[in-house]
């Protein structure tokens, strides 16, 4: 039977000679690492010459789609764009959900691999490289004069100056962290515009149909209700109720301004709109209006990074502050993290410039977003990212950095979620929450969140791995919930759309596969254990504010949950590989290179 | 001679459902309510509990049980050999009503001394020696583990029901049922609040809710019908219930005790 989900081959586009080559993927591989991040993690691996600058011509920049995207299956219109972190030097990827995946696969591939770099600003559209008229315009400005020409992926300025965490937008969605926009700017690649008339094949049409409409019916029940009612932003109530919301550059847990920035005050004050990402049927984007008439998207992480660890909480403040993000193409989490790190430092007086930003000042950090954006000022520093800014700084800020590997924190407190902690410091991409999703082990209530250890690891290694397989299929986290028995549910979804004979056990080892082909390219890019920690900060200061008070964690307790996250991983106790999947992930790598022969 | 009071924490405190030393009483955690009682009573104060088990903070030194999979006479070891003292009244954190006399009386008679009621000798209300420790060890090496053991090899002594003062009680609190009836017996009218965020305050239009103690299952009914949190029985799976923001409670027939606040979150949070 002819393999359905995926065409089997990524177009290859050397933006220096402008030629495009269209690769075979062989089957097996799609079957061991599906699409998405697991496919892109294996095509970055083949592309990307060991060693290389994240932002020279040679670094492979992957746009993966997945077997799903263009089935009627709900939140499956999705991509990961995966490349090397030029804020980190490791692998890194973003998913983003619009129309560009679809008509992305219907040019009848399962991904496009960028390397070189073109010789003025361009765009490649439908297979050329064209000198762009973009080059300076927004993100959005880019799609609405593309738009008529397809589905366009483009970077901000952001992304043109080269900020480490510039981000990547699609349909007003964005491949936000890490700072692959800045690889794609680094390519001189200011937007993708793509099309086509493939359709993805369907094994079992009618059976993609019922479990589509299964799937559809049950993502409108209670499981997904807050995302659609309330939208991401809930969480910051709750975060601050349980004192795990970080503030102020994560010196407290817990912020004053709380309760203006909530659902209900934000929809009290303002118009609210509900859309979703193409082809979802949960609809948690909430957009607010401000300012006059624009309306803004906002969701937790942006709203936690531009606000409560700025200081920040007024509500028109925060909200132009993510509309100034998105206009400039910045990964909102850095962003804010970078800026509150820098109030930190000016506090403390260790930052003499004149423009540095105060803690609580809105107007300092619009004008420090701007100035990152444009690498002007003090904002060239600050788009180097937090890690690289303490390193300019010394005088031991890097004790207070909020990063991991040289990614900025997302919006979760490590003392106080102590599975996050974990998830923080051995996460491939850095201080990530979305691929470890080891938030969800502190608030299951089956480890205890104040204090991590062996059990949490082990939970922690099952939500990763549930995590790369929903990241591979793609199919939205959101819909995590309305999943009885997730692996077994979703084997039944991707043998129907592929034809494969897949059960939940072989989507698990999928899952484990992915998590340790990712660790083998940061091993190769360099990684050692010591780069799995967390800032200084959090051995050193306790939380002490409501249900955190007394919550801290120490070196040797971290070190302990990370060697249990190791062990259970089949990992050496300081985290490398064994020989036997070393040797597996050479094989598949070899299949790639032999592809490309 | 020098006394001590120590408290074992070492239970799973499975019947429960929560953590016994966290159980409000008259206003304060249990293990607070039994530890100040005691205090008054001894010279020094130890609480002896499994290696990362929160407690409540209460003045008293902590001991470690090193191996809690051994039972209450693993902790009375620690106890013992930690103690500076020459004996110890030796109780549960569940016991909070401490007959002062009886202890008194205990400690007088000197050595091992065990009251007797109902038959049973109340090992976990009586006074043991500072050796006791070093013989408690041989006792688990022997695979020996019952506290009676301990006491028969100290040659204990045993006061007899008759003896007994009237303040004596010998129960303890198990179950939700015996703790939440000894609440109430205490004070009829004992209230909890019920807070709730995100959905759960968009659906019941209240950020919280004051209703009379009891089962987490019993509390969370004072919703319905405008919000329904359980189904048959159990939390519904898009909620979680935490103890002040702080413990986790998955179990609806936990017993929530007075002034507590149970709070409701989504059970989906993450970006």
């Amino acid at each position: 039977m002819e393999m359905g989900g995926f065409f089997g081959c990524y177009d290859r586009i050397d933006l220096s000679s402008g030629t495009t080559e269209r690769i075979p993927i062989p089957e097996a591989i799609l079957q061991r690492y599906l699409g998405g991040v697991g496919l892109g993690s294996w095509l970055l691996s083949v592309e990307s010459p060991p060693g290389c600058d994240p932002l020279a011509a040679e670094a492979a920049l992957v746009f993966a789609f997945s077997p799903l995207v263009g089935t009627p299956l709900t939140t499956s219109a999705k991509l990961a764009v995966v490349g090397k972190s030029p804020l980190t030097g490791y692998l890194s990827d973003g998913l983003s959900g619009s129309d560009f995946a679809i008509a992305g696969k219907r040019r009848g591939v399962d991904a496009l691999v960028f390397v070189g770099t073109c010789p003025q600003p361009s765009e490649w559209i439908h297979g050329q490289v064209r000198a762009t008229q973009c080059w300076g315009l927004s993100a959005a400005a880019t799609e609405a004069r593309l738009g008529a020409e397809g589905r366009v992926a483009a970077i901000g300025i952001a992304g043109e100056n080269l900020v480490r965490f510039a981000s990547i937008s699609n349909g007003g969605r964005h491949a936000g962290r890490g700072g692959l926009g800045a690889v794609m700017g680094s390519k001189r690649l200011k937007a993708v515009v793509v099309g086509g008339t493939r359709r993805t094949p369907l094994s079992e049409p009618g059976r993609v149909g019922a479990l589509a409409r299964h799937l559809s019916q049950q993502s409108l029940g209670d499981a997904t209700a807050r995302y659609r009612e309330l939208g991401t932003i809930s969480n910051l109530a709750t975060f601050n109720r349980m004192a795990t919301l970080p503030t102020r550059n994560f010196r407290q847990s817990r912020f004053e301004g709380a309760d203006s920035l909530s659902p209900e005050k934000l929809s009290s004050q303002r118009t609210k709109t509900r859309t979703a990402c193409a082809n979802c049927t949960i609809g948690c984007e909430h957009r607010y209006s401000h300012s006059g008439n624009s309306s803004t998207r906002i969701e937790y992480e942006s709203l936690f990074a531009l606000g409560p660890l700025c200081g920040i909480g007024d509500p028109e403040a925060v909200l132009a502050a993510a509309r100034r993000c998105d206009e400039l193409g910045l990964d909102t989490i850095s962003a804010g993290a970078t800026v509150a790190f820098a109030m930190e430092c000016q506090e403390r007086g260790l930052l003499e410039d004149a423009d540095a930003p105060r803690t609580g000042r809105a107007e300092d950090l619009m004008k420090c977003l701007a100035a990152m954006g444009e690498r002007r000022g003090i904002g060239d520093s600050l788009a180097e990212g937090s890690l690289r800014l303490a390193l300019k700084i010394g005088q031991d800020s890097l004790d207070f950095a909020p990063q991991v590997k040289g990614l900025e924190m997302a919006g979760y407190e490590p003392r106080a979620l102590q599975a996050m902690a974990l998830g923080f410091a051995v996460s491939t991409r850095g201080a990530d929450h979305n691929r470890s999703s080891a938030y969800e082990v502190d608030f299951s209530g089956k480890a205890n969140r104040l204090h991590g250890d062996a059990r949490t690891a082990h939970f922690a290694v099952t939500t990763e791995e549930r995590a790369a397989v929903m990241d591979s299929l793609i199919l939205c986290k959101f819909l995590r919930g309305v999943f009885v028995d997730f692996y077994a549910e979703a084997a039944q979804l991707l043998s129907a759309v592929t034809g494969w004979s897949v059960d939940a056990a072989d989507l698990e080892s999928v899952g484990h596969r992915i998590v340790n082909l990712r660790k083998a390219f940061n091993i190769r890019e360099g990684w050692k254990p010591t780069d799995d920690t967390l800032p200084e900060r959090f051995f050193r200061e306790a939380l002490d504010e409501g249900p955190s008070a007394g919550a801290q964690l120490s070196r040797r307790q971290l070190g302990e949950m990370i060697r249990s996250y190791n062990r259970a991983r089949g990992w050496s106790p300081d985290g490398f590989l064994d020989e036997a999947t070393q040797s597996e992930i050479a094989r598949d790598l070899a299949l790639g290179r032999e592809a490309r022969a | 001679m020098s006394r001590a009071g120590i408290v074992l924490c070492g239970g799973r405190s499975s019947r429960m459902g929560r953590s016994k030393a966290w159980l409000p009483w008259r206003g304060v955690p249990l293990l607070r309510f039994v530890v100040d009682q005691l205090a008054e009573l001894v010279d020094e104060m130890l609480v002896v509990a499994a290696p990362n088990v929160d407690l409540p903070p209460v003045p008293a030194r902590r001991v470690d049980d090193r191996e809690p999979g051994l039972g209450p006479l693993a902790g009375i070891r620690e106890g013992l050999a930690s103690m500076e003292s020459d004996s110890a009244y030796l109780t549960g954190t569940d016991s909070p009503w401490l007959s002062r006399e009886l202890v008194e009386k205990m400690f007088r008679v000197g050595g091992a001394v065990a009251p007797v009621f109902d038959g049973h000798v109340q090992t976990l209300a009586a006074v043991y020696p500072k050796r006791g420790g070093s013989i408690a060890t041989r006792l688990l090496l022997e695979g020996r583990r019952r506290p009676l053991d301990l006491l028969e090899t100290l040659d204990y002594r045993r006061l007899e029901q008759a003896d007994l003062p009237e303040s004596f009680r010998s129960s303890t609190l198990n179950t939700p049922g015996e703790y939440l009836g000894a609440v109430l017996n205490d004070d009829p009218s004992a209230t909890a609040t019920l807070e709730f965020l995100g959905r759960a305050r968009l659906l019941l239009g209240k950020r919280e809710l004051e209703v009379p103690i009891g089962t987490l299952s019993e509390l969370l009914k004072h919703t319905e019908p405008t919000l329904e949190l359980l189904h048959e029985g159990t939390l519904k799976r898009e909620f979680r219930v935490t103890l002040d923001g702080h413990d986790f409670v998955r179990n609806a027939s936990t017993p929530i005790g007075p002034g507590e606040r149970v709070v409701v979150i989504d059970a989906s949070v993450g970006g």
